[in-house]
């Protein structure tokens, strides 16, 4: 008997059974998945069994009704396939022997004989290189250049320290008194790592080390995504930021 | 900083969480090499914890010895790395093709796969390796910076800023891995090169730590425990508060500041030998 895992950010609410009649989802409570949130219509969309598979229907709801995320008025689904309705997912599992009925509070452990979306697996080398073009077919799209290369350089603005300019290639950055430090100070009782400058994915963020550096004259709470023209003060140095794309 | 006379706190936790029957993580530490390496075995496939026990095992039997002589073969140099982490990124091929093999002769481990993220610490320099989403961060200052990219689905469309963090941690499809190791013949690694400074601490975790806990959340503990032991403990306890979705493990490491202890250690070597 096909089962619906209902979850919501990970974790799982509810396990329903389809037997026999059309299953609704929906922010009313007469559906049969009633969930309570503004992102859900009323009368969302139903999951049913037609000559024994499954189809699901988006019943014209507000925000839609997703599955494998690709939005769907129709679809067939298959064991595996995950329903996005808001933010909640319906995950579809038919392999699921006939259980008792589920306590919806409970997440039941998942047992080898029952292959769980949550559970990692990697793809096959075929259907990875068709979502991996995917994916870069739509960063085309959408107008972003994938894999963007940008350049940040911190510039010397007044201080002691060992270079006029510095390019931030690697993922961390450290300006102190420390030989392995990328931007070196200079002087006595300098810190061996006064600050730090962390890169990520969207950007690079200064972080504190034994002092506390301003940022536009400011002094620095949490780690800060820096901006291009940023000025960065510490130990009396101070340095321009300044990243190009 | 003196390379030789580094002293590190370590411990470990590995827990199977609140969901999953067994635990298909598997780490190893070998203290006498500051090697540190984690393995998350593949669900769904058959017998992750049979491939995560075996990348670990061959990562750290390829190392054996003085770290290069133990190697059958010298790896390709890459010229960028220094050979501590051409040797790294070495042994998790060698796993690769060790765990592949084991999988094309064992019709009920066929197509068995982990992930691996392995850490090796010489004098103040760090050698990082890894493939999939097993990840490794680094505490310094107060500030959590993640030191490995996933190789996952959710974190190529991060990357190629199709998606931002916090989509990607809603996103259905997390547990989609675009790189694990066993899975093919052969595997591309990511290996990095950092240098570290007294009174930093290293994490590598599973990812049952990290889409359980927030990074905030991970670093309030980074930041609080007096000790790596408590450290390692209330992060696999704080995954399982948060659900427990799959098995945790962590490897804490803290590099100690405390000047005075790295210079008894120097001398009095069983004093800084095993702090676990």
């Amino acid at each position: 008997m096909p089962l619906l895992i209902v979850k919501f950010e990970g974790s799982v609410l509810q396990k329903v059974a389809i037997n026999g009649g059309p299953i609704t989802i929906g922010r009313g409570p007469d559906n049969s998945i009633a969930i309570d949130n503004l992102a859900i219509s009323n009368h969302h969309a139903e999951i049913k069994s037609e000559q024994g598979r499954l189809v699901v229907e988006d019943l014209n709801s507000l925000n839609g009704t997703f599955v494998n995320n690709q939005r769907v008025k129709r679809s067939a689904l298959k064991h595996g396939d995950v329903v996005l309705i808001g933010k909640h997912s319906i995950e579809i599992d038919e392999l699921a022997r006939s259980e008792s009925p589920v306590n919806p509070h409970r997440p039941s452990g998942g047992g080898k004989a029952t292959p769980r979306v949550d559970e990692t697996f990697i793809l096959d080398t075929e259907k990875r290189r068709q979502m991996m073009q995917e994916i870069a077919a739509s960063g085309e799209r959408s107008q972003i250049a994938p894999a963007r290369v940008r350049v940040a350089t911190l510039v010397r603005v007044k201080g002691q320290i060992d270079k006029a300019e510095y390019q931030l290639t690697g993922k961390l950055t450290v300006i102190g008194k420390s030989e392995m430090a990328t931007i070196r100070l200079r002087g006595w009782f300098k810190p061996k790592m006064a600050a730090q400058i962390n890169r990520r994915d969207d950007g690079y963020y200064l972080g504190r080390g034994d002092k506390v550096p301003t940022i536009n004259g400011s002094p620095l709470g949490a780690p800060t995504l820096l901006s291009d023209g940023d000025l960065i003060e510490v130990c009396g140095v101070q340095l321009r930021f300044s990243i190009k794309e | 900083m003196n390379a030789k006379q580094i002293h590190l706190d370590v411990a470990a936790c590995s827990d199977k969480g609140r969901v999953r029957p067994i635990n298909e993580d598997s780490y190893r530490i070998s203290l006498d090499r500051n090697l540190f390496v984690l393995s998350d075995g593949l669900g769904g496939a058959a017998k992750g914890e049979v491939a995560s026990a075996m990348a670990v095992e061959a990562v750290v039997n390829s190392l054996r010895g003085n770290g290069a002589a133990g190697c059958a073969e010298k790896p390709a140099s890459c010229s960028e790395f220094s050979d501590e982490t051409n040797f790294l990124v070495h042994a998790i091929e060698l796993a690769n093709r060790h765990i592949h093999e084991h999988g094309m002769r064992d019709p009920g481990c066929r197509g068995m796969g982990s992930t691996i993220v392995a850490a090796r610490i010489c004098g103040s320099r760090l050698s990082l390796a890894h493939v999939g989403d097993s990840r490794a961060y680094l505490f310094r200052a107060d500030t959590l910076q993640q030191l490995t990219s996933d190789h996952s689905l959710v974190a190529e469309q991060v990357r190629r800023g199709l998606m931002n963090h916090q989509q990607a941690a809603a996103s259905e499809l997390q547990s989609v891995l675009t790189r694990a190791l066993g899975t093919e013949d052969s595997v591309s690694v990511d290996a990095d090169e950092i240098e570290l400074f007294p009174g930093d601490s290293l994490l590598l975790c599973s990812d049952g730590l990290t889409r359980m806990v927030p990074e905030s959340e991970i670093a309030g503990i980074m930041a609080e425990a007096p000790a790596v032991r408590i450290a390692a403990e209330r992060l696999v306890e704080r995954a399982n508060e948060h659900g427990g979705q799959d098995n945790i493990t962590v490897v804490v490491i803290r590099l100690s500041n405390n000047k005075f202890r790295s210079w008894v250690a120097k001398f009095v070597p069983w004093y800084g030998a095993n702090l676990v």
